[in-house]
């Protein structure tokens, strides 16, 4: 599998980290019940489909990355800089 | 005394005892040359959030440099800037004479971090390098996907590199590539191991920055 960088391109998936799914948000921890905070750490979806999911470009640019994958075919659907996408919408 | 206390403190190449001049490989063949980069200035600049700009400024009113903004070198005289990363650079000096009181210019608008002694690097040519550095490197070398002055972060054998592309020399391509430098020993067992099939001459470093 390929991943295109924003930055530096096509590249190889063997430069980059895996994190998980994008798209979980932390509760303010002083707030959030205790379910909420453990939905947040420990529970995930696991999509036979599309998937937004973290990336780390850490043989490259060191950028982290939101990749839009399809978790069956492994195509790639979008690549956005997460440090974009977290700072616009609510990812 | 005084002059076994100096020879302690002497600066030492990061490829002391690593390289050594001669002819490696495929005898009777120079198809590749390596040589050290020895005595840069190297420092790597990390923009603030949203500073990008007044770091570009002051490096371009104390170097003379257009910081690249993809992966790319700029030269200007005696420094070069190769991009690191969005909002990251290297800056690079020809020697390192001068060269921490010169990055005090940048102190104001960056993290400047002084890199010369931490990073090994060497300029290797030749018609066969492609060849040779294809046995590790994922990425596509050939000068239509990557011309002169580009550059790129990646890994080669599991060691991050930096490498860029510098003007040719009569005899082919001119790649320059820097890792880290506790690296050094282990870049160099895989690159000594690729580029003897095609015979290589080690030699004394003396070539300025991304130039032939």
């Amino acid at each position: 599998m390929r991943i295109t960088c924003p930055y530096c391109g096509a590249r190889d998936a063997q430069e980059f980290g895996y994190l998980g799914d994008a798209n979980p948000q932390r509760p303010d921890g002083m707030d959030a019940t205790e379910a909420a905070m453990h939905d947040y750490v420990h529970l995930r979806d696991n999509p036979a489909g599309r998937h937004r999911e973290l990336w780390y470009h850490g043989a490259g640019c060191h950028a982290w990355l939101v990749v839009t994958r399809d978790t069956r075919t492994h195509a790639i659907e979008a690549v956005e800089v997460a440090r974009k996408t977290k700072a616009g919408a609510a990812a | 005394m005084a002059d076994a206390t100096t020879a302690i403190w002497a600066p030492r190449s990061a490829w002391a005892g690593i390289l050594h001049e001669g002819h490696i490989g495929l005898a009777g063949s120079t198809s590749i040359t390596i040589a050290a980069r020895d005595g840069l200035g190297i420092a790597s600049l990390i923009a603030p959030a949203a500073g990008e700009a007044a770091l570009a400024e002051a490096v371009k009113a104390a170097f003379g440099l257009d910081l690249p903004a993809t992966p790319a070198i700029a030269r200007a005289g005696h420094h070069a800037a190769v991009w690191a990363g969005p909002g990251q650079w290297l800056l690079l000096a020809e020697t390192r004479s001068g060269f921490s009181d010169a990055l005090q210019a940048l102190s104001g608008v960056a993290a400047v971090a002084e890199q010369s002694s931490g990073r090994a690097a060497l300029r290797l040519s030749g018609p066969r390098i492609r060849d040779a550095l294809a046995k590790g490197c994922m990425l596509d070398l050939h000068p239509v996907a990557f011309p002169v002055g580009m550059a790129a972060l990646t890994s080669i054998a599991h060691i991050g590199v930096h490498l860029w592309r510098a003007q040719d020399c009569p005899e082919g391509a001119v790649f320059e590539i820097m890792v880290a430098r506790s690296f050094a020993g282990s870049f160099w067992s895989w690159l000594s191991a690729s580029v003897a099939e095609f015979g290589c001459d080690i030699v004394a470093s003396g070539a300025s920055i991304g130039r032939g």
